[in-house]
């Protein structure tokens, strides 16, 4: 890991927070700028704006169009890029530490000067919109798509990150800049530098570039999702004929990023169905029985309480039989909640897969950077591994109270309906939907 | 402007690795590396779907069985007993290669190398675990292969592509030899190639090498060698003339893949064939995103590269068609870029910015201490050395465009062509396609 004391921090006096990690084994540098506002903060309506706001960020900023900008970046062998998840909207570029005057200057022109032109937002748009429709043709894809739509309909969570059809469809340039003006403020922006850096040398320089940037009014972050999703079991076929592997989705509503109790949900999830090859449902349903390649389940953790999901896929004639296992492991995690012996290699786990996931100094940024976009204690990668360590049986067992919900759940398969309906229709309200 | 000046000299890590040989064949590469408590523990065996005689997917199926326990492990303990020190264990398969891997926290190593030896030493084959192992290969053939477009795309063009070589069958093998291998076939397959002259272990991060070297003598030092590891001797005849295979799939978004052959690794024309797939996909600026994405708005992504084997290669290009665009369309401008690629030399800067990429590209990959692992391994597997990453970028360096012209027309000739078409059955079909 990446020794704590190269981390600088420091602000500037618009706001703009700036971090910094110093690493020079290899002479690569990554910089970019995440902002505290994502696609949650959006309407329904709006799905798909701020990702797609994003994406313009390097079609054409500055004195470049879109295909000078892309030439300039590419030349140096460079990568940038913008990308807006539920919770941030971030901007970045990584290359070599020699190219760092040139690495600025498309960070800058990208970040407070793109053109969000028409042309391109409309090219961007029918790309959007293309990329939906293949997307399709993902069963993955498709099973989270409904998931979302079965848990949160009415609210953002509800479609796609990236939008859907409908509200692709309605994207323009003047949303963009609309959204860019709302969301691209400095004092609700973080700048990250790591790599091959000197501090010294990263904060002249972002003072140089940001310092004029002015102050603005950070946005609301979009209402709250419902707290108790679904209400009852209810289940949803998404018809695809052809499949001869069903994808499975099982979910209710989970719990914040920022909740208290989201580590000890977290432990106690490892055993249930986190941990790959250890956890309970890998070691039914894949190695006893051999229905599937893999089973995950976890929370996704967002600002508002995101789903709990568990997802895995397996021949059509095996569903029941899947769906079953499934359901039992969830309502064992509440009767015979993770036991001390199986705690404890929950707990080497997460430390471990924690210290392994911080190899690199970027990997350490972005978990830092993250820690900033949610307001939580800065020293919480230094307090991991004991906060963990802390947890005990009965907070897992509180966590499996609290947390999971196997007698009220949404259902989701993909695969032909045909065959699937007969298989679950005695196990609630059934809808098929069709792509 | 561009300079065309090259990175700075760079400290290569690989450069400090350790090679050791033991009487009975097997290779240990060790690398010190204390910038992280970290060790990656990579066991390479020299073996792979190109070997498989009789059931296609054999390497494949095997490498799943080496997880369903041994004489004093029991079925799926050596993957918890990583996990409960924290660390990470996986295994996968190529053509080429089976490779097991941990990534562990340094004080695990002795476990690790424990447990890799157990298996390679005291492996059980069982006709129950393999009943269950079987099922869980074929949904994994299912999600990867089967209801997957791309997946069926690229499980046809190595079908078509090679005639003779065994690189032609898919590496999670053909469903009914999945069904059917036995437990015979695996103990054999184990017998043949599991042997200790056809292994490589290869060790970077933080650890003691004497003390490692010391215990993996004694344990993987009491394994006996093979007397030899059979090899196919089939070569491929030249391609004389396109072939094409269209598979019918319900899908929104077509698939176009085209492959031509090219030399096996290490051949000199390995690095103008990189810069012309660079050239070809690499980033917004690349020739085949501004026709095929960018100017034309047919195609959602292209792409072309190199792909290097060890008996074999070739130069894959293709696209994704945008639902309701035509793929006769995306294939021709995607064959036109090619023949320019033949007809004119590639302009000093676009030969630059390709060469830069592919530096950066090779730098980044030094990042993490198992992608250092996998590439000291992969170097000692195909060449019989690490080769300096210094040597690579030079020959990256001396790549001219008279180079690239002379490849593109070397190796992708019409008539050495192979096209793959995934498309929707002609009752979906979109207008135009």
């Amino acid at each position: 890991m990446v020794k704590p004391g190269s981390l600088q921090r420091a602000r500037l006096d618009n706001g703009l927070e700036i971090l910094v990690l110093e690493d020079h084994r290899l002479p690569l540098v990554s910089l970019g700028l995440s902002f505290r506002r994502g696609e949650a903060m959006l309407a329904p309506e709006d799905a798909g704006l701020a990702s797609f706001t994003a994406e313009l960020l390097e079609r054409g900023a500055g004195g470049r169009d879109a295909n000078e900008f892309a030439e300039y970046v590419d030349e140096i062998g460079a990568s940038f890029g913008g990308a807006a998840g539920w919770d941030s909207l971030s901007v970045g570029v990584s290359g070599l530490s020699r190219d760092l005057d040139r690495l600025f200057e498309v960070l800058a022109d990208g970040t407070l000067r793109p053109h969000f032109e028409a042309e391109e937002a409309e090219r961007a748009r029918a790309e959007r919109l293309a990329a939906l429709e293949r997307a399709k043709d993902d069963p993955a894809t498709l099973a989270s798509w409904y998931t979302a739509r079965a848990l949160y309909a009415g609210h953002r969570y509800g479609t796609p990150l990236s939008g859907d059809a409908e509200s692709v469809a309605r994207l323009d340039a003047a949303r963009a800049r609309a959204l860019h003006q709302r969301v691209f403020v400095p004092n609700d922006a973080i700048f990250y530098a790591s790599g091959d850096v000197t501090a010294k040398d990263i904060i002249a320089r972002v003072r140089a570039h940001f310092a004029k940037w002015p102050r603005g009014e950070p946005s609301p972050t979009g209402p709250p999702p419902p707290l108790r999703t679904p209400e009852q079991r209810r289940i949803l076929i998404v018809d695809r004929p052809d499949l001869g592997q069903a994808r499975i989705a099982v979910a209710h509503e989970g719990l914040s990023r920022t909740d208290e109790d989201r580590l000890a949900a977290s432990l106690m999830n490892l055993v249930v169905g986190g941990s790959g090859f250890s956890s309970r449902l890998m070691t039914s349903l894949r190695s006893e029985q051999g229905l599937t390649y893999g089973v995950y389940s976890g929370y996704r953790l967002r600002r508002q309480p995101g789903p709990f999901v568990v997802s895995t896929f397996t021949r059509v004639p095996e569903v029941r039989r899947t769906l079953d296992l499934l359901l039992g492991e969830l309502e064992r995690g509440l009767e015979e909640p993770p036991g001390e012996d199986e705690l404890v290699w929950a707990r080497s786990l997460a430390t471990g897969r924690f210290s392994m996931g911080l190899e690199t100094s970027s990997a350490v940024m972005n978990g830092l950077v993250d820690l900033e976009i949610y307001d939580l204690p800065r020293d919480s990668l230094d307090t991991y591994r004991s906060r963990v360590r802390a947890l005990t049986e009965a907070d897992s067992a509180r966590a499996a109270r609290l947390y999971l919900h196997p007698e009220r759940v949404a259902i989701v398969l993909v695969g032909p309906a045909e065959a699937l309906l007969p298989q679950v229709e005695d196990l609630g309200p059934v809808e098929v939907v069709v792509p | 402007m561009l300079c065309a000046q090259p990175a700075a000299a760079l400290d290569d890590p690989a450069a400090r690795t350790r090679v050791t040989l033991l009487e009975n064949g097997l290779v240990v590469l060790t690398l010190v590396d204390r910038a992280t408590p970290v060790v990656s523990f990579q066991m390479w065996v020299k073996v792979g779907s190109r070997d498989e005689t009789r059931y296609t997917g054999l390497a494949h199926l095997f490498e799943h069985m080496m997880f369903k326990g041994s004489k004093n492990v029991p079925p799926e303990e050596h993957a918890r007993l990583v996990n409960a020190r924290g660390g990470r264990t996986n295994a996968w398969t190529s053509n080429d290669f089976t490779v097991y891997f941990e990534d562990v926290t340094a004080e695990s190593l002795p476990l690790v190398i424990d447990l890799e030896y157990e298996r390679v030493a005291n492996l059980e084959v069982s006709a129950e675990t393999l009943e269950s192992e079987r099922e869980v290969v074929l949904e994994e053939r299912r999600m990867r292969t089967e209801d997957r477009p791309q997946g069926r795309a690229y499980e046809a063009l190595f079908a078509t592509t090679w005639q003779a070589l065994s690189y032609r069958s898919p590496v999670i093998g053909w469903r009914s030899d999945v069904e059917r291998a036995t437990v015979e076939a695996c103990q054999e397959f184990f017998d043949t190639y599991y042997s200790p002259n056809n292994i490589i272990l290869s060790i970077v991060g933080d650890f003691d090498t004497d003390a490692t070297l010391a215990h993996i003598r004694r344990t993987f030092g009491t394994l006996s060698p093979a007397a030899s590891i059979p090899r196919s001797p089939t070569v491929e005849p030249p391609q004389k003339g396109e072939r094409r295979t269209r598979i019918e799939f319900d899908l929104r978004a077509p698939i176009l893949t085209m492959a031509w052959h090219a030399p096996s690794t290490g051949h000199e024309d390995a690095e103008p064939l990189d810069v012309l797939g660079q050239i070809l996909s690499g980033g917004r600026s690349s020739r085949l995103y501004r026709s095929l994405v960018y100017d034309a708005e047919l195609a959602l992504g292209a792409s072309g590269g190199y792909w290097e084997f060890q008996g074999a290669g070739l130069f894959v290009a293709g696209a994704t068609v945008r639902p309701g665009k035509s793929i006769r369309e995306v294939e021709r401008l995607l064959i036109a870029e090619l023949a320019a690629l033949g007809e004119q030399p590639v302009s000093p800067e676009e030969l630059e910015k390709a060469k830069r990429q592919l530096e950066v590209a090779l730098v980044g990959s030094l990042a993490t201490n198992h992608a250092l692992g996998a590439r000291i391994a992969r170097d000692f597997a195909s060449f019989g050395e690490v080769r300096p990453l210094e040597e690579r970028l030079q020959r990256i360096r001396a790549v001219s465009a008279e180079d690239v012209q002379r490849v593109a027309r070397e190796y992708l000739r019409p008539e050495g062509q192979t096209v793959v078409e995934v498309v929707a059955p002609p009752a979906d079909l979109q207008a135009g396609s």
